[in-house]
Protein backbone atom coordinates (compact mmCIF):
# COMPACT_ATOMS: atom_id res chain seq x y z
CA UNK A 1 0.00 0.00 0.00
CA UNK A 2 1.22 3.49 -0.83
CA UNK A 3 2.53 5.59 2.04
CA UNK A 4 0.03 8.48 2.38
CA UNK A 5 2.86 10.77 3.51
CA UNK A 6 5.16 9.97 0.61
CA UNK A 7 6.45 12.94 -1.38
CA UNK A 8 4.51 11.84 -4.48
CA UNK A 9 1.27 11.63 -2.52
CA UNK A 10 1.77 15.02 -0.88
CA UNK A 11 2.54 16.63 -4.26
CA UNK A 12 -0.47 14.93 -5.86
CA UNK A 13 -2.98 15.95 -3.17
CA UNK A 14 -1.45 19.40 -2.76
CA UNK A 15 -2.13 20.10 -6.46
CA UNK A 16 -5.67 18.76 -6.21
CA UNK A 17 -6.46 20.84 -3.11
CA UNK A 18 -4.79 23.92 -4.62
CA UNK A 19 -7.30 23.75 -7.47
CA UNK A 20 -10.39 22.88 -5.40
CA UNK A 21 -9.74 25.25 -2.49
CA UNK A 22 -8.78 28.02 -4.91
CA UNK A 23 -12.01 27.57 -6.86
CA UNK A 24 -14.12 27.27 -3.70
CA UNK A 25 -12.62 30.50 -2.33
CA UNK A 26 -12.76 32.27 -5.71
CA UNK A 27 -15.74 34.50 -4.90
CA UNK A 28 -14.60 35.07 -1.32
CA UNK A 29 -11.17 36.22 -2.53
CA UNK A 30 -12.86 38.44 -5.10
CA UNK A 31 -15.14 39.92 -2.43
CA UNK A 32 -12.36 40.64 0.07
CA UNK A 33 -10.02 41.96 -2.65
CA UNK A 34 -12.61 44.45 -3.91
CA UNK A 35 -13.74 45.51 -0.43
CA UNK A 36 -10.06 45.91 0.55
CA UNK A 37 -9.54 48.22 -2.42
CA UNK A 38 -12.60 50.23 -1.38
CA UNK A 39 -11.21 50.62 2.14
CA UNK A 40 -7.87 51.83 0.83
CA UNK A 41 -9.44 54.24 -1.67
CA UNK A 42 -12.02 56.19 0.28
CA UNK A 43 -11.63 59.00 -2.30
CA UNK A 44 -13.36 56.90 -4.98
CA UNK A 45 -16.55 58.87 -5.54
CA UNK A 46 -18.47 56.06 -7.25
CA UNK A 47 -18.17 53.96 -4.06
CA UNK A 48 -19.13 56.75 -1.69
CA UNK A 49 -21.29 55.50 1.16
CA UNK A 50 -21.24 57.93 4.08
CA UNK A 51 -22.88 60.80 2.19
CA UNK A 52 -25.51 58.42 0.82
CA UNK A 53 -26.47 57.02 4.23
CA UNK A 54 -30.13 56.94 5.19
CA UNK A 55 -30.80 58.24 8.71
CA UNK A 56 -34.12 57.77 10.47
CA UNK A 57 -35.41 58.20 13.99
CA UNK A 58 -38.02 55.78 15.29
CA UNK A 59 -39.97 56.29 18.51
CA UNK A 60 -41.55 53.13 19.88
CA UNK A 61 -43.52 52.54 23.10
CA UNK A 62 -42.25 49.52 25.04
CA UNK A 63 -43.17 47.40 27.99
CA UNK A 64 -40.47 47.67 30.64
CA UNK A 65 -39.95 44.29 32.31
CA UNK A 66 -39.04 44.22 35.98
CA UNK A 67 -36.44 42.23 37.87
CA UNK A 68 -34.39 41.32 34.85
CA UNK A 69 -30.60 41.36 34.68
CA UNK A 70 -29.03 43.66 32.12
CA UNK A 71 -28.44 40.94 29.47
CA UNK A 72 -32.02 39.62 29.70
CA UNK A 73 -33.28 43.19 29.65
CA UNK A 74 -31.38 43.92 26.43
CA UNK A 75 -32.65 40.78 24.74
CA UNK A 76 -36.18 41.56 25.86
CA UNK A 77 -36.02 45.05 24.36
CA UNK A 78 -34.49 43.76 21.12
CA UNK A 79 -37.29 41.21 20.85
CA UNK A 80 -39.90 43.93 21.38
CA UNK A 81 -38.19 46.16 18.81
CA UNK A 82 -37.77 43.20 16.43
CA UNK A 83 -34.10 43.90 15.84
CA UNK A 84 -31.02 41.72 15.80
CA UNK A 85 -27.30 42.33 15.52
CA UNK A 86 -24.08 42.76 17.43
CA UNK A 87 -24.68 44.65 20.70
CA UNK A 88 -22.13 47.20 21.92
CA UNK A 89 -21.77 50.50 23.82
CA UNK A 90 -24.17 49.44 26.59
CA UNK A 91 -24.77 52.07 29.25
CA UNK A 92 -27.31 51.25 31.95
CA UNK A 93 -28.54 53.72 34.59
CA UNK A 94 -31.54 53.40 36.96
CA UNK A 95 -33.50 55.72 34.63
CA UNK A 96 -32.49 54.51 31.15
CA UNK A 97 -30.45 52.22 28.98
CA UNK A 98 -28.44 53.09 25.88
CA UNK A 99 -26.96 50.57 23.50
CA UNK A 100 -25.94 50.06 19.90
CA UNK A 101 -27.05 47.20 17.67
CA UNK A 102 -25.01 46.81 14.51
CA UNK A 103 -24.99 44.55 11.51
CA UNK A 104 -23.20 45.19 8.21
CA UNK A 105 -24.98 48.11 6.63
CA UNK A 106 -27.17 49.03 9.60
CA UNK A 107 -26.33 50.79 12.85
CA UNK A 108 -29.02 51.43 15.45
CA UNK A 109 -28.31 53.58 18.50
CA UNK A 110 -31.09 53.01 20.98
CA UNK A 111 -32.07 54.98 24.05
CA UNK A 112 -34.82 53.59 26.27
CA UNK A 113 -36.30 55.72 29.01
CA UNK A 114 -37.72 53.51 31.78
CA UNK A 115 -40.05 56.18 33.18
CA UNK A 116 -41.81 57.02 29.92
CA UNK A 117 -41.40 53.46 28.50
CA UNK A 118 -40.32 54.97 25.21
CA UNK A 119 -37.57 53.76 22.91
CA UNK A 120 -35.80 56.27 20.70
CA UNK A 121 -33.92 54.53 17.83
CA UNK A 122 -31.51 56.42 15.62
CA UNK A 123 -31.00 54.19 12.63
CA UNK A 124 -28.34 54.56 9.93
CA UNK A 125 -28.55 52.41 6.82
CA UNK A 126 -25.66 52.31 4.34
CA UNK A 127 -25.71 51.50 0.64
CA UNK A 128 -24.09 48.37 -0.85
CA UNK A 129 -20.63 49.98 -0.95
CA UNK A 130 -20.93 50.68 2.77
CA UNK A 131 -22.10 47.13 3.43
CA UNK A 132 -19.10 45.75 1.54
CA UNK A 133 -16.67 47.86 3.54
CA UNK A 134 -18.24 46.87 6.86
CA UNK A 135 -18.32 43.17 5.97
CA UNK A 136 -14.56 43.32 5.35
CA UNK A 137 -13.93 44.32 8.97
CA UNK A 138 -16.99 42.88 10.76
CA UNK A 139 -15.70 40.50 13.43
CA UNK A 140 -17.44 41.69 16.58
CA UNK A 141 -14.22 42.72 18.28
CA UNK A 142 -14.00 45.82 20.40
CA UNK A 143 -10.76 47.84 20.16
CA UNK A 144 -11.15 49.06 23.73
CA UNK A 145 -11.82 45.55 25.07
CA UNK A 146 -9.87 43.20 22.80
CA UNK A 147 -10.81 40.11 24.82
CA UNK A 148 -14.55 40.44 24.19
CA UNK A 149 -16.23 37.82 22.03
CA UNK A 150 -18.98 38.49 19.49
CA UNK A 151 -22.42 38.34 21.09
CA UNK A 152 -24.40 37.70 17.90
CA UNK A 153 -24.36 34.17 16.49
CA UNK A 154 -24.16 35.50 12.92
CA UNK A 155 -21.01 37.50 13.75
CA UNK A 156 -19.45 34.31 15.11
CA UNK A 157 -20.31 32.47 11.91
CA UNK A 158 -18.92 35.29 9.74
CA UNK A 159 -15.76 35.45 11.86
CA UNK A 160 -15.33 31.69 11.61
CA UNK A 161 -15.72 31.97 7.83
CA UNK A 162 -13.03 34.67 7.72
CA UNK A 163 -10.73 32.39 9.75
CA UNK A 164 -11.40 29.55 7.29
CA UNK A 165 -10.71 31.79 4.28
CA UNK A 166 -7.46 32.97 5.88
CA UNK A 167 -6.39 29.37 6.53
CA UNK A 168 -7.36 28.47 2.96
CA UNK A 169 -5.19 31.30 1.62
CA UNK A 170 -2.27 30.22 3.82
CA UNK A 171 -2.63 26.72 2.37
CA UNK A 172 -2.79 28.08 -1.20
CA UNK A 173 0.38 30.16 -0.67
CA UNK A 174 2.48 27.48 0.98
CA UNK A 175 1.12 24.84 -1.38
CA UNK A 176 2.11 26.98 -4.37
CA UNK A 177 5.73 26.87 -3.21
CA UNK A 178 5.61 23.04 -3.25
CA UNK A 179 3.99 23.06 -6.70
CA UNK A 180 6.60 25.41 -8.09
CA UNK A 181 9.45 23.39 -6.53
CA UNK A 182 8.40 20.35 -8.51
CA UNK A 183 8.73 22.26 -11.80
CA UNK A 184 11.51 24.60 -10.70
CA UNK A 185 13.72 23.71 -13.67
CA UNK A 186 11.10 25.03 -16.10
CA UNK A 187 10.51 28.22 -14.11
CA UNK A 188 13.98 29.26 -13.11
CA UNK A 189 13.03 32.84 -12.15
CA UNK A 190 10.97 31.40 -9.28
CA UNK A 191 13.62 31.83 -6.56
CA UNK A 192 14.21 35.46 -7.57
CA UNK A 193 10.56 36.52 -7.42
CA UNK A 194 9.94 34.54 -4.23
CA UNK A 195 13.01 36.05 -2.54
CA UNK A 196 11.86 39.53 -3.64
CA UNK A 197 8.48 38.96 -1.99
CA UNK A 198 9.98 37.46 1.17
CA UNK A 199 12.56 40.26 1.42
CA UNK A 200 9.80 42.88 1.12
CA UNK A 201 7.81 41.24 3.89
CA UNK A 202 10.86 40.85 6.17
CA UNK A 203 11.70 44.52 5.64
CA UNK A 204 8.22 45.76 6.54
CA UNK A 205 7.59 43.41 9.47
CA UNK A 206 10.99 43.07 11.12
CA UNK A 207 13.46 45.67 9.86
CA UNK A 208 11.48 48.86 9.43
CA UNK A 209 10.89 49.35 13.14
CA UNK A 210 14.60 49.19 14.01
CA UNK A 211 15.93 51.57 11.35
CA UNK B 1 -6.76 30.58 -26.48
CA UNK B 2 -4.62 27.53 -25.85
CA UNK B 3 -1.60 29.28 -27.34
CA UNK B 4 -1.66 31.64 -24.34
CA UNK B 5 -1.59 28.74 -21.88
CA UNK B 6 2.23 28.67 -21.37
CA UNK B 7 2.41 32.45 -20.90
CA UNK B 8 -0.51 32.59 -18.47
CA UNK B 9 0.83 29.55 -16.60
CA UNK B 10 4.22 31.26 -16.20
CA UNK B 11 2.64 34.54 -15.06
CA UNK B 12 0.37 32.67 -12.63
CA UNK B 13 3.44 30.99 -11.10
CA UNK B 14 5.67 34.08 -10.95
CA UNK B 15 3.05 36.56 -9.75
CA UNK B 16 1.77 33.95 -7.28
CA UNK B 17 5.25 33.35 -5.86
CA UNK B 18 5.91 37.09 -5.59
CA UNK B 19 2.70 37.98 -3.74
CA UNK B 20 2.48 34.80 -1.62
CA UNK B 21 4.48 36.29 1.32
CA UNK B 22 2.23 39.37 1.25
CA UNK B 23 -0.91 37.23 1.12
CA UNK B 24 0.48 35.38 4.15
CA UNK B 25 0.68 38.73 5.99
CA UNK B 26 -2.94 39.51 5.17
CA UNK B 27 -4.10 35.99 6.09
CA UNK B 28 -2.19 35.64 9.36
CA UNK B 29 -3.33 39.10 10.43
CA UNK B 30 -6.97 38.10 9.84
CA UNK B 31 -6.48 35.36 12.44
CA UNK B 32 -4.80 37.88 14.76
CA UNK B 33 -7.63 40.42 14.32
CA UNK B 34 -10.29 37.80 14.99
CA UNK B 35 -8.56 36.49 18.12
CA UNK B 36 -7.08 39.66 19.56
CA UNK B 37 -7.74 38.57 23.16
CA UNK B 38 -5.69 35.40 22.62
CA UNK B 39 -2.94 37.40 20.90
CA UNK B 40 -2.76 39.82 23.84
CA UNK B 41 -2.43 36.90 26.25
CA UNK B 42 0.44 35.18 24.47
CA UNK B 43 2.10 38.26 23.05
CA UNK B 44 1.52 41.34 25.22
CA UNK B 45 2.58 44.82 24.13
CA UNK B 46 5.87 45.93 25.67
CA UNK B 47 6.18 49.52 26.88
CA UNK B 48 9.65 50.99 26.52
CA UNK B 49 11.04 53.53 29.01
CA UNK B 50 9.51 56.98 28.71
CA UNK B 51 11.78 59.70 27.31
CA UNK B 52 11.53 63.31 28.49
CA UNK B 53 13.30 65.98 26.53
CA UNK B 54 12.95 69.59 25.45
CA UNK B 55 12.87 71.28 22.07
CA UNK B 56 14.88 74.47 21.61
CA UNK B 57 11.72 75.80 19.94
CA UNK B 58 8.58 74.38 18.36
CA UNK B 59 9.06 74.52 14.58
CA UNK B 60 5.58 75.78 13.72
CA UNK B 61 4.78 75.41 10.04
CA UNK B 62 1.86 76.17 7.74
CA UNK B 63 -0.11 73.09 8.77
CA UNK B 64 -0.32 70.82 11.81
CA UNK B 65 1.04 67.92 9.77
CA UNK B 66 4.10 69.91 8.65
CA UNK B 67 4.65 71.08 12.25
CA UNK B 68 4.44 67.49 13.50
CA UNK B 69 6.85 66.37 10.77
CA UNK B 70 9.30 69.12 11.73
CA UNK B 71 9.05 68.08 15.40
CA UNK B 72 9.81 64.41 14.70
CA UNK B 73 12.67 65.46 12.46
CA UNK B 74 14.16 67.43 15.36
CA UNK B 75 13.60 64.46 17.69
CA UNK B 76 15.07 61.95 15.24
CA UNK B 77 11.88 59.90 15.04
CA UNK B 78 10.76 58.29 11.80
CA UNK B 79 7.38 56.92 10.86
CA UNK B 80 3.82 57.64 9.81
CA UNK B 81 2.00 60.36 11.75
CA UNK B 82 -1.34 58.73 12.44
CA UNK B 83 -3.40 61.72 13.63
CA UNK B 84 -2.81 65.00 15.43
CA UNK B 85 -4.46 66.35 18.58
CA UNK B 86 -3.95 70.03 19.31
CA UNK B 87 -5.22 72.14 22.18
CA UNK B 88 -4.09 75.25 24.09
CA UNK B 89 -1.52 73.36 26.14
CA UNK B 90 -0.46 70.40 24.08
CA UNK B 91 0.39 69.22 20.61
CA UNK B 92 0.38 65.44 20.49
CA UNK B 93 0.42 62.72 17.88
CA UNK B 94 1.34 59.05 17.45
CA UNK B 95 4.10 58.11 15.01
CA UNK B 96 3.70 54.58 13.71
CA UNK B 97 5.91 51.99 12.15
CA UNK B 98 4.79 48.38 11.78
CA UNK B 99 5.29 46.93 15.28
CA UNK B 100 6.26 50.18 16.98
CA UNK B 101 4.07 53.05 18.18
CA UNK B 102 5.71 56.25 19.40
CA UNK B 103 3.47 58.81 21.08
CA UNK B 104 4.85 62.34 21.11
CA UNK B 105 3.39 64.94 23.48
CA UNK B 106 4.70 68.48 23.20
CA UNK B 107 3.87 71.04 25.88
CA UNK B 108 3.31 74.21 23.85
CA UNK B 109 4.08 76.48 26.86
CA UNK B 110 7.39 74.96 27.93
CA UNK B 111 8.47 73.20 24.66
CA UNK B 112 9.06 70.08 26.74
CA UNK B 113 8.41 66.72 25.10
CA UNK B 114 7.33 63.34 26.44
CA UNK B 115 7.97 60.34 24.17
CA UNK B 116 6.19 57.09 24.98
CA UNK B 117 7.04 54.02 22.90
CA UNK B 118 5.29 50.68 22.63
CA UNK B 119 6.96 47.69 21.03
CA UNK B 120 4.01 45.83 19.56
CA UNK B 121 5.79 42.89 17.93
CA UNK B 122 5.60 41.17 14.58
CA UNK B 123 1.98 40.00 14.75
CA UNK B 124 0.69 43.51 15.38
CA UNK B 125 3.09 44.74 12.69
CA UNK B 126 1.16 42.50 10.27
CA UNK B 127 -2.14 43.85 11.61
CA UNK B 128 -0.91 47.40 11.09
CA UNK B 129 0.14 46.67 7.51
CA UNK B 130 -3.19 44.93 6.84
CA UNK B 131 -5.24 48.01 7.78
CA UNK B 132 -2.97 50.56 6.13
CA UNK B 133 -3.55 52.96 4.41
CA UNK B 134 -7.20 52.30 5.30
CA UNK B 135 -10.21 54.55 5.18
CA UNK B 136 -9.50 56.91 8.11
CA UNK B 137 -7.55 60.18 8.13
CA UNK B 138 -7.22 60.05 4.35
CA UNK B 139 -6.04 63.68 4.23
CA UNK B 140 -2.83 63.01 6.11
CA UNK B 141 -2.35 59.30 5.33
CA UNK B 142 0.85 58.48 3.48
CA UNK B 143 2.96 61.19 5.12
CA UNK B 144 5.93 58.80 5.43
CA UNK B 145 7.91 57.20 2.64
CA UNK B 146 7.34 53.64 3.86
CA UNK B 147 3.56 54.03 3.82
CA UNK B 148 3.65 55.59 0.35
CA UNK B 149 5.50 52.46 -0.80
CA UNK B 150 3.26 50.13 1.19
CA UNK B 151 0.17 51.76 -0.35
CA UNK B 152 1.50 50.85 -3.81
CA UNK B 153 2.42 47.33 -2.73
CA UNK B 154 -0.99 46.73 -1.10
CA UNK B 155 -2.75 47.84 -4.30
CA UNK B 156 -0.40 45.80 -6.48
CA UNK B 157 -1.01 42.71 -4.34
CA UNK B 158 -4.79 43.06 -4.77
CA UNK B 159 -4.56 43.60 -8.54
CA UNK B 160 -2.18 40.68 -8.91
CA UNK B 161 -4.50 38.57 -6.76
CA UNK B 162 -7.36 39.44 -9.12
CA UNK B 163 -5.12 38.38 -12.01
CA UNK B 164 -4.37 35.09 -10.19
CA UNK B 165 -8.11 34.44 -9.82
CA UNK B 166 -8.74 34.96 -13.53
CA UNK B 167 -5.64 33.10 -14.68
CA UNK B 168 -6.39 30.30 -12.19
CA UNK B 169 -9.83 29.83 -13.72
CA UNK B 170 -8.27 29.90 -17.20
CA UNK B 171 -5.69 27.25 -16.27
CA UNK B 172 -8.31 25.08 -14.54
CA UNK B 173 -10.53 25.18 -17.63
CA UNK B 174 -7.81 23.24 -19.50
CA UNK B 175 -7.58 20.53 -16.81
CA UNK B 176 -10.07 18.04 -18.20
CA UNK B 177 -9.85 15.71 -15.20
CA UNK B 178 -10.55 18.53 -12.73
CA UNK B 179 -13.37 20.24 -14.61
CA UNK B 180 -16.36 18.60 -12.96
CA UNK B 181 -15.06 18.67 -9.37
CA UNK B 182 -13.73 22.19 -9.86
CA UNK B 183 -17.12 23.32 -11.11
CA UNK B 184 -18.74 21.83 -7.98
CA UNK B 185 -16.19 23.69 -5.85
CA UNK B 186 -17.15 27.01 -7.49
CA UNK B 187 -20.87 26.32 -7.06
CA UNK B 188 -20.36 25.29 -3.44
CA UNK B 189 -18.34 28.44 -2.73
CA UNK B 190 -20.99 30.57 -4.46
CA UNK B 191 -23.84 29.15 -2.36
CA UNK B 192 -21.73 29.35 0.79
CA UNK B 193 -21.05 33.07 0.21
CA UNK B 194 -24.64 33.85 -0.78
CA UNK B 195 -25.93 31.95 2.26
CA UNK B 196 -23.62 33.85 4.57
CA UNK B 197 -24.57 37.21 3.07
CA UNK B 198 -28.24 36.27 3.30
CA UNK B 199 -28.09 35.63 7.04
CA UNK B 200 -25.80 38.54 7.87
CA UNK B 201 -27.43 41.37 5.87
Amino acid sequence: MNNPFSTENIIYWNRKFHIYIGLFLLLFILFFSLSGLLLNHSQWEFASFWKERDETEIITPLTIPINLDSVSLLHNFMKQLKISGEISNVSLTPASIDFRVAKPGTIQDIHIDFKSSISDQKKIVFNWWGKMRILHTFNGSDKMNPGTQPNWLVTRIWRLSMDAIALGLIFLCTGSWIMWYKIRNDYSLGPIVLIMGVAGVIFFIFLLRII
Amino acid sequence: MKKYFPLIHALHIYFGLFISPFILIFSISVLAFNHMGFLNQIYPVKSLPEIRTKLDYIPYDTSDLLTAKAIIRKLGIKGEIDFIIKNEDQFSFPVNKPGLITRVKVNTHTDSVIIIRQMEGSMRAMNYLHIMPGQHNAKIRGNSLFLKIWRLIADAVVYLLLFLILSGVFLWSYQKLERRKGFYAIILGFFFLIGLLFIIL
